[in-house]
């Protein structure tokens, strides 16, 4: 995908007969109270045109489609009700008829353009406008192939998202996941990847040997994971989009939970040595370890902070496994959690500021969020077996696992990083190990 | 009327009672404390001297499996008599290797199934290794969570949980000696 600035609306020609909408009106479920209405009319085109990915203008209103889907999901925005309006036509789609949005209620008016190139490809662009005092707020333009035009919605999604709510970009992401399928007794665990809604799931192992906790990079565009391929427990890196999978270490001993740095140069790990597991830290592409942590207790669960400076773990140094965070080199180890139970698996926030983590009391796991000075800590889930959270790529939203007494299988689910309703993430099998990120490239 | 019913109920307590005679029960028995694995559903083979086997190690030692609390990974006199007698057999067997596979708890988190596994599976290397056995014999894996197993105690399955399984590795006798004959 190529992202290019649009300096005007390309190529003009075409007048588009003006169109009524029909049914497309949609309320969000439940809006915030800080929710700002949006309207979202039907991309234009300039010429209805067949591609591989249906008509230009089949496209259009799936494009509009889409991006209201994925802003409904974020329960940030009202939607207009727009069936009464004249959908944009070419030449507006860079001068909106103020008027017509006000009458509707809208605050903001996302709307845009999908063209088909002479090569075969699609030239989407998507403009938002402040309606009251009639502005543009932001532009982009994509040059996607046409079996990529979800992620160009995606784009121009996160372009409103990002203006309206002040959040990190959310919607051009992809989760990684194990797949599992087959009885409790004879699990068999693959690792899948998939877009944020669902789309474009792809199983990237074949289920031969065990996987466990892929982590994407912060790109989107590798996996680190932990395999059990060969009989012997190490540590992998697969290349998403090509068949790129190699051993991170040569022959070694036996390592696993790997994280990644947040600019993917480096990944921390955890390596056994003789029954003493510690962190490690070694170059993505290889190279020879560093060892970041020396205590006779075992050290493991690594998470970088989003600046890289810090690494937030899991030790049992203090009889029970705790969460620790230290610079990342090793020095200035400090235990931040002092509540009851078993800690686990902390995740470290996109923003910096909140530590995600399952904390184990009995047989009940839940899973929580806690400042990274480890106050403030507050449980978000009821379990009674949630685990292994993973953040959303604008902190908004939690995902973790849950085991499904009903179903007997574990599942993936949401839950706000404030505690709220609990959202199932549907995936064709059961899943579990989630990890979440924004794609670049 | 009366009479009749009361004979009949007369019969009934007879005809049970020389029901229960012929073939007494016992209640099912369950040992208390530490459970113990079932033992394997064949028998394990005979020990045949000269075969390595998994059966034979189970037969020489009573199990292959030792149990750790929920949180620990140290050896309880349960396990150290049993390890010492899996050394014993070992020793007595120098071509077998064996591999180690630790498990942890259900309720660990991923990473720290894996790496409590591993500290489990080196404490039963570690006391191996001090009872003679050469340390190039004993590999070592961690499961993790990811094979959490079932044992039979009694008639219910209940969760093997936080245990480390000695699993016999097949390996050829060097050339010298004839390869042992399959007792059949």
């Amino acid at each position: 995908m190529i992202l290019f600035s649009i300096p005007k609306l390309p190529s003009a020609a075409g007048l588009l007969p003006a169109l009524l909408v029909v049914g497309s009106a949609a309320v969000a479920q439940a809006p915030e109270p800080t929710a700002q209405v949006i309207a979202i009319p039907p991309l234009a085109t300039v010429k209805i045109t067949d591609t591989d990915a249906g008509t230009t203008w089949g496209l259009a209103n799936q494009i509009a489609n889409l991006i209201s889907a994925d802003l409904k999901l974020s329960s940030k925005f009202i939607f207009a009700d727009i069936q009464k309006v004249r959908i944009p036509s070419y030449p507006e789609v860079t001068a909106p008829s103020y008027p017509q949005w006000r009458s509707v209620g809208a605050k903001l008016l996302l709307q845009g353009f999908v063209n088909a190139r002479a090569d075969g490809r699609l030239t989407i662009g998507c403009y938002l406008y402040d309606v009251q005092s009639g502005r543009e707020l932001a532009r982009q333009g994509f040059a996607v192939s046409t079996g990529e035009w979800r992620r160009a919605a995606h784009k121009c999604a996160d372009m409103a998202y990002q203006k309206a709510t002040g959040n990190a970009p959310l919607f051009d992401s992809r989760i990684a996941y194990v797949a599992e399928s087959g009885g409790e007794d004879a699990l068999v665990k693959r690792i899948a990847v998939m877009d944020f809604d669902g789309a474009n799931h792809t199983w990237l192992s074949s289920g031969d040997s065990t996987v466990l906790t892929p982590k994407l990079s912060p790109g989107g565009d590798r996996i680190a994971y932990t395999s059990f391929s060969g009989g012997k427990l190490h540590v992998q890196v697969a290349e998403i989009g090509s068949n790129g999978d190699r051993p991170l270490l040569p022959a070694s001993d036996e390592t696993f939970g790997p994280a990644f740095s947040p600019n993917g140069d480096t990944i921390a790990f955890s390596m056994s040595n003789a029954g003493n597991v510690d962190l490690y830290a070694v170059g993505a592409k290889g190279g020879f370890p560093q060892r970041l942590t020396t205590s006779t207790a075992i050290d493991t669960s690594p998470s970088y902070s989003p600046n890289g400076r810090s690494i937030a773990f899991v030790s049992d140094r203090s009889g029970r496994p705790e969460i620790y965070v230290m610079n990342a080199d090793g020095t200035d180890q400090r235990r931040i959690s002092f509540g009851p139970g078993d800690y686990g698996s902390p995740a470290w926030s996109p923003a910096g500021d909140k530590i995600a983590f399952m904390r184990t009391q009995g047989p009940l796991s839940r899973i929580g969020v806690m400042s990274v000075d480890g106050a403030d800590e507050r449980l978000v889930t009821n379990g009674p077996s949630d685990a292994e959270p993973a953040w959303s790529p604008d902190g908004s939203r939690v995902l973790f696992q849950r085991f499904d007494s009903a179903s007997r299988r574990t599942m993936l689910a949401t839950v706000p990083a404030t505690g709220g309703e609990v959202k199932p993430v549907p995936t064709p099998q059961g899943g579990s190990d989630p990890s979440w990120s924004e794609r670049q490239e | 009327m009366k009479c009749k019913s009361v004979l009949l109920v007369a019969i009934a307590i007879a005809t049970t009672a020389t029901a229960a005679n012929a073939q007494f029960r016992l209640p099912v028995i369950f040992p208390l404390g530490r459970s113990s694995p079932q033992p394997s559903a064949q028998p394990p083979a005979a020990a045949v001297p000269g075969t390595v086997t998994q059966g034979a190690l189970v037969a020489a030692s009573g199990t292959d499996t030792i149990y750790f609390s929920a949180s620990g990974a140290t050896l309880d006199p349960t396990a150290t008599a049993t390890l010492a007698a899996q050394a014993r057999w070992l020793l007595a067997n120098p071509y077998a290797t064996v591999r180690l596979e630790g498990h942890g708890g259900p309720n660990d988190s991923r990473d720290y199934a894996l790496a409590i596994g591993d500290r489990r599976a080196n404490a039963v290397r570690d006391f191996l290794v001090l009872q003679g056995v050469a340390p190039q014999r004993v590999t070592v894996l961690s499961w993790g969570k990811e094979r959490p197993g079932k044992v039979l105690i009694g008639q219910t399955l209940v969760a093997a949980g936080p245990r480390v399984v000695t699993i016999v590795v097949p390996s050829p006798a060097p050339m010298p000696m004839p390869m042992p004959t399959p007792a059949r």
